[in-house]
């Protein structure tokens, strides 16, 4: 029985997310592999615009335009849209492993009683049912699971596939929402920018991370310059967030953010499995520590032993020398 | 199965139990254990610490609900005591020292004794000392010459106690006087009374200097015509003795927490030194020597506290012999306490000898667990007389 | 107010022992069990809503028996209540079980919030709560970093983490909150409080008390782990010793070699 594959995509500012471009590629491929469709859904006040980025990678768009997402919060409605595809046929459906994506994915869960296939990083199919690969135990293993049943809900993690360009654009079905969704929306009164928190650490290229060694607010100032010589984002230990010294935002580990950038540099950070948890599937990791015990160096590419107050302002010097400037 | 053996399986704690020693804990390591050296060098009283305590319902522990207490049983005062002496030794000796005076008043009280005197020490805002040992009389109680003579509604005393822990802080101490001096049996002839140290005629004579647990007052106390309403009695008279012995059993578990405790800290301390200090181009934790000193002193540790839970549970479920466990319990954790902080300090080597490491003075506070609520002779004699009796 | 906070007992993170039993389920045996960190959080928030405004926290679980142990900390923490339910049916149950369950659970309670936790340390798919709320038919105010509820209007605000900072939601009660974190550091409980927390009451709840259709048709879940694998290994790492300039260069060198600079 062929499948039809839904992509809930997220919007940033008007623009489609870079997360739901990979997951657009991710859909296709698996959609080719086991003979099915995909069809992707924008779900926002100005749609436009994302859609005609999504349809840049998939066959199909369906583009809402939804008033209410202005001011009301954006995954009931999201989830009331995938419903009506459901309705007219969709059989998988895959949101992004964020708040909003895994928020989606639950009220379709609750709504639908679908299997959930958690943290996808690689998908196939045995017969009607996808099989993914996840990351489990705190990074310990993965495990190969599945859904016995021609439904299930998938959530897929960033870096689970390069965004590929089709040849050919898709086709962009607007439509007008459905109406009011199952789940009452809570209203979004405002929305607060706050200095330090604009960041997508999940997206960033290269993190720079300072710890516990980095002893206060003033030595995020050497973890932001670095991260500003590397084009990259400034994050923080789970010690440097309890102690003050940087917003919650930044952290990285199991009850933070997910990474995984092609440098993760830091400073003063011990390696805490519950930290680890959060970057060690970084393509490059160089760790700065004055302790040759810390358990970061076991997964460390290049383990640095020394005092961040030295090496960083060295590193930093290197870095300008190098860029002539 | 003999009456002294164990009427119950082996020691299980219970979730509230874990979840309490665990509190204690964190208590212990994050505002007792800055402070440890600091009171063994100034050697005095820390107020601070009794107010921590208090704060925190440490003091609460071993008093029932009513009396504003948390209605815990023995094994997890010993817990509480544990967890403190680890730290500090001196703070665990607060804890026990509380609970110790108020066993007279909980085993031998009126109610209405009880209501008056239990809540303020549950509360901690209150001290309580125990007052048995004289210049004459250590070991051999009888040797107790204070006397307390009936004068119309009151008992007027004279006399002296020494080695009375906080009796210099204390509010309330428990005395241990003469009443019944005629009495058939040498065992009849004393009483148990509470003496509020406020009165006239209760002076704190002097307060040793000691080898160890320095931040713990020990007070001599001359009574001169000290008067005291007879309702300040505890029990009958005559019932002093026996009052005292019946204490023991539930405070010696006490005494043998604090070693248990004073033992961990230091083979803790002796461990992580021996992980870090390198020579030979190693840490000396490699060496098998020192690996073999900190396996038998892990392991005689962990035996003592076994030990320890164990004769908790039976002395709280009524064993008939609870005067024996209370012994076997203090014996073990008072010797191994002694042997493992010597090892510890020759752990360290010569810098175990220096105040710059706390091995040195767990070491002079272990001492004393061997020495006090009964020296471990006396300790030995009730064992022996147990095991010959059980025949 | 009433709040009704969802906790699961999950292997302590710290720990780090988690492993797979032979059944391919995660071995709940293998580590210590502990209450999950963000209900912690939650828990903590709720705590600090009903000092403020008066009323009481209930705690709901679903678990084997022995989850009572868990529930012990939190009653400890100053919940006054629990609900368990444990059913040897739900050994192993999958992510739409536990949301029915859970649903018809924190239904047969009175609420004015419901409070889970953004996601679990042991299975971090952060869907179940949502997933709740949809089966109530309630508002989800989701990645809550502080709430803040008018008992009087029977509306709750809740500032969510959002890419840029937060967003100001606003709901009507009884609404289902997620939490994260950022709610604050979970209280320790106090010595009165674990001794008080043996006589809070525990109820308990099978399936057969939540009603029909709890369980999937046929009794198997449907959801499953097909196999285990090691997870890819790093090649060894080398570590850079010297002064901080040499340090520099080499780190430098080692950018330059892998392209990020």
């Amino acid at each position: 029985m062929p499948a039809t594959l839904l992509v809930v995509g997220e919007v940033a500012d008007g623009r489609l997310a870079r997360l739901s471009a990979e997951i657009a590629s991710f859909a296709v491929g698996l959609a080719a592999a086991g003979g099915g469709a995909v069809v992707g859904l924008i779900v926002d006040a100005a749609p436009d615009l994302a859609a005609q980025e999504f349809a840049a990678y998939l066959p199909r768009v369906v583009s809402v335009a939804s008033g209410a997402v202005a001011d009301g919060v954006w995954a009931p409605h999201a989830a009331a849209e995938a419903r009506r595809l459901v309705d007219e046929g969709v059989t998988h459906v895959l949101a992004s492993v964020t708040n909003d994506g895994r928020d989606v994915a639950g009220l379709l869960c609750g709504g639908l009683g679908w299997g959930i296939l958690a943290n996808a990083s690689a998908a196939s199919w045995d017969g009607d049912a996808i099989v993914v690969e996840a990351t489990v135990l705190a990074g310990k293993a993965i495990a190969r699971s599945t859904v016995d049943a021609p439904n299930a809900i998938v959530t897929v993690r960033a870096g689970a596939a390069e965004a590929m360009e089709l040849a050919k654009s898709g086709a962009i079905e607007t439509r007008v929402p459905v109406g009011v969704p199952a789940v009452p929306a809570a209203a979004v009164l405002d929305r607060v920018a706050e200095a330090g928190a604009e960041v997508s650490l999940e997206e960033a290229k290269v993190v720079v991370v300072g710890g516990r060694g980095v002893a206060g607010p003033e030595g995020f100032g050497l973890v932001d310059e670095l991260a500003a010589l590397l084009g990259g984002v400034t994050g923080a230990s789970r010690a440097a967030v309890d102690a003050g010294w940087i917003p919650y935002a930044r952290q990285i580990g199991q009850t933070g953010k997910v990474v995984r950038p092609a440098l993760y540099l830091s400073l003063g950070v011990s390696g805490a499995m519950q930290h680890r948890a959060g970057m060690q599937g970084s393509q490059n990791i160089v760790a700065v520590n004055r302790d040759p015990d810390a358990p970061i160096a076991e997964i460390a590419d290049l383990f640095v032993i020394g005092d961040l107050f030295e090496v960083g302002p060295a590193l930093a010097a290197e870095l300008r020398a190098r860029r002539g400037g | 199965m003999t009456q002294s053996g164990p009427i119950l399986g082996s020691t299980r704690l219970t979730e509230e139990q874990v979840l309490l020693r665990e509190a204690v804990r964190v208590l212990a390591d994050e505002r007792v254990a800055p402070r440890a050296a600091a009171i063994d060098r100034d050697g005095a009283f820390p107020e601070d610490i009794r107010q921590l305590l208090a704060e925190h319902d440490v003091f609460a522990i071993p008093f029932a609900e009513r009396h504003g207490g948390l209605g815990a049983d023995l094994l997890t005062l010993i817990l509480a005591i544990e967890q403190l002496s680890r730290a500090c030794a001196t703070t665990g000796l607060i804890l026990a020292v509380q609970a110790l005076g108020a066993i007279p008043i909980q085993g031998a009280g009126t109610p209405e004794q009880q209501d008056r005197w239990l809540p303020g020490l549950a509360s901690g805002e209150k001290l309580i000392a125990f007052a048995l040992t004289e210049p004459d009389a250590g070991s051999d109680p009888s040797g107790i010459r204070t006397k307390a003579v009936r004068d119309g509604n009151d008992y007027v005393i004279d006399g002296g106690k020494r080695f009375i822990s906080h009796a210099s802080v204390a509010d309330y101490v428990v005395v241990f006087a003469v009443t019944n001096p005629e009495a058939d049996k040498p065992s009849r002839r004393l009483s148990a009374i509470l003496v509020e140290t406020d009165r006239p005629g209760f002076t704190v004579a002097r307060v040793e200097h000691k080898m160890g647990l320095r931040g713990s007052p020990t007070a001599e106390l001359a009574f001169e015509g000290l008067r005291v309403p007879v309702a300040n009695r505890l029990g009958e008279e005559g019932q002093g003795f026996a009052i005292a012995m019946q204490t023991f059993e539930r405070s010696r578990p006490g005494i043998a927490a604090q070693a248990v405790g004073i033992a961990q800290g230091a083979l803790e301390a002796a461990a992580a030194y021996a992980g870090q200090r390198r020579q030979f181009g190693r840490p000396i934790g490699e060496l098998q020597m020192v690996q073999a000193m900190l396996a038998d002193m892990d392991a005689s540790t962990e035996a003592a506290r076994h030990l320890l839970y164990t004769a908790c549970e039976e002395i709280e479920a009524g064993n008939t012999d609870a005067a024996r466990w209370a012994a076997i319990a203090k014996l073990v954790a008072g010797d191994t306490a002694m042997r493992v902080t010597t090892d510890a300090v020759q752990v360290f080597g010569g810098y175990g000898y220096i105040d710059e490491y706390p091995v040195e003075r767990m070491m002079r506070d272990a001492k004393i667990t061997q020495l006090y609520e009964g020296t471990q002779q006396i300790q030995r004699l009730i064992v022996a007389r147990s095991l010959l009796a059980r025949g | 107010m009433r709040i009704l906070v969802m906790t699961k007992p999950v292997p302590d993170p710290a720990a780090n022992a988690e492993r797979l039993g032979a059944n391919l389920r995660l071995d709940r045996a293998a580590s210590p069990t502990v209450v999950n960190g963000n209900d912690e959080y939650g828990l903590e928030a709720a705590l600090q809503l009903v000092q403020a405004h008066g009323g009481e926290v209930a705690i709901l679980t679903m678990a084997p028996a022995t989850g009572v142990e868990t529930m012990r900390k939190a009653l400890a923490m100053g919940a006054m209540s629990g609900v368990l339910v444990a059913d040897d049916a739900l050994a192993g149950a999958d992510i739409p079980t536990t949301i029915r369950v859970l649903a018809a659970a924190a239904a047969t309670q009175a609420w004015d919030l419901l409070i889970g936790g953004l996601d679990t340390s042991d299975g971090a798919g952060g869907v179940v709560t949502a997933g709740v709320a949809a089966r109530l038919g309630l508002p989800l105010l989701s990645a809550a970093a502080r709430i803040e509820p008018d008992p009087a209007a029977r509306r709750v605000r809740v500032q969510r983490l959002s890419a840029k900072g937060h967003d100001l939601l606003e709901a009507p009660m009884p609404a289902v909150i997620s939490a994260t974190q950022a709610l604050g550091t979970p209280r320790y409980p106090t010595l009165k409080g674990i001794m008080a927390a043996r006589t809070r009451q525990i109820t308990m709840l099978t399936l057969a008390d939540l009603g029909a259709d709890m369980l999937p048709i046929g009794g198997q879940w449907p959801s499953r782990v097909l196999g285990v694998l090691p997870p890819p290994s790093r090649a060894a790492g080398r570590t850079v010793t010297g002064d901080p300039a040499a340090q520099a260069r080499e780190i430098a060198d080692y950018l330059a070699d892998q392209r990020i600079i």
